[in-house]
């Protein structure tokens, strides 16, 4: 089955990219704009990996990460900061990686690669 | 009392409750039950829930209306749990549920005595309360009254005293005065005099009343003193009196009949103010007023002097010219334009404390223009050291304050910016993406796609590096009189095909009549095109709704043209509203720079305009915007002369 990643931004436009690219190279993909609707598709959609901004109204994507991790089900999940921001290291302690936006697709294809292995060829 | 309408279980229940000590009544329905209750007014009343004519409910609302402190406990059949609440909900004290077991019956009895105790011990403790409060008062009332008396009676034995005492000691409280004073008796004879008086006109103790006048018909018993003691009242003249080096001194005489016990007239008290004295005294006084005054008046700040109800009651020059001559006015109303103190007020603090304060705040002058200032408060006391009035000097910083905003908000340019930009630039990566994989798989959605999300990420960059030069470029408003219903059209025309693509609906509403007013049309249209993006980027970012609208009407009042663009989008929290118009503040994460409603803001205050938002989280917002039909003078004249040139009808 094919593997599935979680794309969190608050930027349509972005998500709309992420959720394409991931999808062309045979992964299944979900989204949420903002933290709340990330706890839900944690919850509905199960991913394998989640690409997480930091830069988010309301609960920014820190705090989403601090509040995930806690819970016992999704702790395990890698997570890969793309950001504007610098990516602070201290807060999110587990990440995958970190990557600045503007993102090399390639760069980031690799790591998830690495991370959950190959999507599936179709 | 028991109450049920089964004869067996009334029959044993009057066994039980008899063994255990009680005077039973019985009745078979809640009818009969409350004629007995009338009768006897029981304390306790047993009774079944189920029964012919007056079910047990009625009964017990019926008697807790009689009586509410009667114990009520309620017998329940199994299943009768509804009724059972119900009852309590009536006031029930407790409820057994059948068949019946002695010892739960027992313990509801118990439960109820310890409530009918309780409640006795509390009235009875209520009941001593308010004794014990009416004999205190009335101890303190009587207090009171001795106290009232003894004050009376101090006051007269004092007043008496003083009567008594004799007038050298009196007199020595005159000598403080620049004023010749003297006491004379019925035979005209000065019988004392303070300081002032021996120093310029000699001893002149035991001398005749008149002594001390020039030459003339006030040297003699028709003197202002003799006419006080055949009168009986005060006089006041102006004379003449020779000092003690034969110097003519012209005075005013007020006299002052001193009575005794009876209506006679013991003693005249006499006062002559010098008037050469007295005006030397105006002179120098008014000349020290003056040096305040022109201190007062010419330093850079704007000072004001305030009573306890913050009406201005003296303001400097400074002062009148930015914010008018407000005397009488409230501080707070030429200050801050507000109906009510502000919060805070170092005035009202140094009332309070008696303390100098401190603070910072932003007032608006009478041309609308508004000044940071620092603010210092002193207090004014009178003698006795009350604080009458207070003091408040202001400086005005905004310059400074300019400066420092400019050069704060640099470094949070650049910061916000390439934020921005990252993340034109990941949207643009993104077209790009589907450009190319598009035109790969020869999917033409793919490429349209890709090329409106590069359009719309075109436009972003450019609206934020329009508005950084706006920012970096502090510009002269080019006005000229100009159809607003032009420029509404203009507007809408401008965001429609945005606003519609994303299923939006917009409609514009205008007044056909609306005429001119005078503007810079190119950055108020920008301005008004911003705030409309907003409204959109709102409906866009709302997930709640089904359909969205944005309305854009454009109205007129008296010497205003009023915008309104309301929306049914996502809304704004407060924290958000009150910060919307602070520089590079953005509630849109990597989406916005936090510059384009401060520039919008800018651009109608820079008109003499207002923009005031109303909005709630999740049901959308309003912006109005009120623009003056006539720009102000003040704001015409920073006007560069070309653009004046422009305006010739």
């Amino acid at each position: 089955m094919a593997k599935k990643i979680l794309v969190m931004d608050d930027d349509p436009t972005i998500v709309d990219y992420l959720v394409d690219l991931f999808k062309d190279n045979g992964y299944e993909t979900c989204f949420a704009y903002n933290a709340t609707e990330g706890f839900e598709a944690l919850k509905n959609e199960k991913p394998d990996l989640i690409t997480l901004d930091l830069d988010m109204p309301e609960v920014a994507g820190p705090l989403f990460y601090i509040r995930y991790t806690k819970i016992e089900e999704f702790k395990n999940i890698p997570v890969i900061v793309i950001s504007g921001l610098h990516v602070p290291h201290r807060s999110i302690k587990k990440v995958v990686a970190a990557l600045e936006k503007p993102i090399d697709r390639e760069e980031l294809l690799g790591i998830v690669r690495n991370t959950i292995g190959e999507g599936s060829s179709d | 009392m028991l109450v049920d309408d089964e004869e067996d279980i009334r029959d044993v229940l009057d066994i039980s409750l008899s063994d255990l000590g009680y005077k039973v009544f019985t009745a078979k329905n809640g009818e009969e039950a409350f004629q007995i209750f009338r009768n006897v007014n029981p304390p306790i009343v047993l009774t079944d829930i189920r029964m012919p004519i007056m079910d047990g409910i009625e009964l017990l609302q019926k008697i807790k209306k009689e009586n509410t402190d009667t114990e009520v406990i309620m017998i329940t059949g199994h299943g009768d749990m509804d009724l059972a609440i119900k009852s309590l909900k009536y006031e029930a004290t407790d409820f057994i549920t059948k068949p019946i077991n002695d010892e739960v019956l027992g313990f509801a009895l118990e439960r109820a005595h310890e409530r009918i105790s309780m409640r006795q011990r509390i009235r009875e403790y209520t009941e001593n309360l308010e004794e014990m409060v009416r004999e205190k008062s009335a101890r303190l009332v009587e207090v009171e009254r001795l106290i009232a008396v003894g004050q009376v009676i101090e006051g007269l034995s004092s007043a008496t005293r003083n009567i008594a005492e004799d007038f050298e000691g009196g007199i020595t409280y005159f000598n403080e005065l620049p004023c010749l004073v003297s006491i004379h008796n019925r035979d005209l004879e000065v019988v004392a005099t303070n300081q002032l008086y021996k120093e310029r006109l000699g001893d002149k103790i035991g001398c005749n009343s008149w002594d001390a006048y020039k030459e003339g018909a006030g040297r003699s018993a028709k003197c202002p003193v003799g006419k006080t003691f055949h009168t009986g009242k005060g006089q006041r003249s102006k004379e003449t009196i020779q000092d003690v080096n034969g110097k003519e001194v012209p005075v005013i005489v007020h006299t002052a009949p001193i009575r005794s016990g009876e209506s006679d007239v013991e003693l005249v008290l006499e006062i002559s103010a010098d008037i050469t004295e007295m005006n030397r005294l105006q002179e120098e006084l008014r000349t020290t007023q003056q040096r305040y005054q022109q201190l007062f008046d010419e330093v850079p700040c704007y000072i004001s002097v305030q009573d306890g109800k913050l009406k201005l009651v003296a303001t400097n020059r400074q002062f009148k010219e930015d914010f008018g001559d407000e005397i009488g006015s409230y501080c707070y109303s030429v200050y801050k334009h507000r109906n009510e103190p502000c919060p805070d007020c170092p005035v009202v603090k140094t009332f309070e404390s008696g303390e100098s304060q401190q603070s910072e705040t932003v007032v608006t002058s009478k041309t609308g223009e508004q000044y940071n200032v620092l603010t210092w408060t002193a207090p004014i006391r009178k003698a006795d050291g009350e604080i009458t009035q207070v003091m408040e000097m202001s400086t005005n910083i905004t310059q400074i304050r300019r400066l420092q905003d400019h050069l704060s908000s640099l470094g949070l340019l650049i910061g916000s910016v390439s934020h921005g930009i990252k993340g034109i630039m990941t949207g643009l990566d993104g077209g790009m993406y589907w450009l190319d994989t598009g035109m790969e798989k020869g999917n033409q959605e793919r490429i349209e796609k890709g090329w409106d999300v590069i359009k719309l990420m075109v436009g972003r960059l450019k609206n934020m590096v329009l508005n950084l030069l706006y920012y970096a470029k502090e510009r002269d408003l080019s006005w000229k009189r100009t159809d607003v219903l032009s420029l509404a059209k203009d507007v809408a025309s401008t965001v429609e095909p945005k606003i519609k693509g994303y299923s939006i609906e917009f409609i514009h509403d205008f007044d056909r009549s609306i005429g001119k007013f005078e503007v810079d049309t190119s950055v108020v249209s920008s301005a008004l095109i911003n705030i409309l993006e907003n409204a959109m980027d709102a409906c866009i970012e709302d997930k709640s709704k089904k359909s969205h609208k944005i309305i854009f009407s454009v109205t007129q009042d008296k010497d205003h043209i009023v915008f309104d663009i309301h929306d049914n989008g996502m809304g704004m929290d407060r924290e958000t509203r009150e910060n919307i118009f602070t520089l590079f503040f953005s509630s849109k994460g990597s989406k916005g720079t936090g510059l384009g409603l401060f520039v919008s803001n800018k651009i109608i205050q820079q008109h003499g305009g207002s923009i005031k938002v109303d909005s709630t989280p999740g049901q959308g917002s309003h912006f109005n915007i009120r623009m003056p039909k006539v720009l102000p003078d003040i704001l015409k004249n920073k006007v560069n002369k070309n653009a004046q040139s422009l305006t010739i009808e």
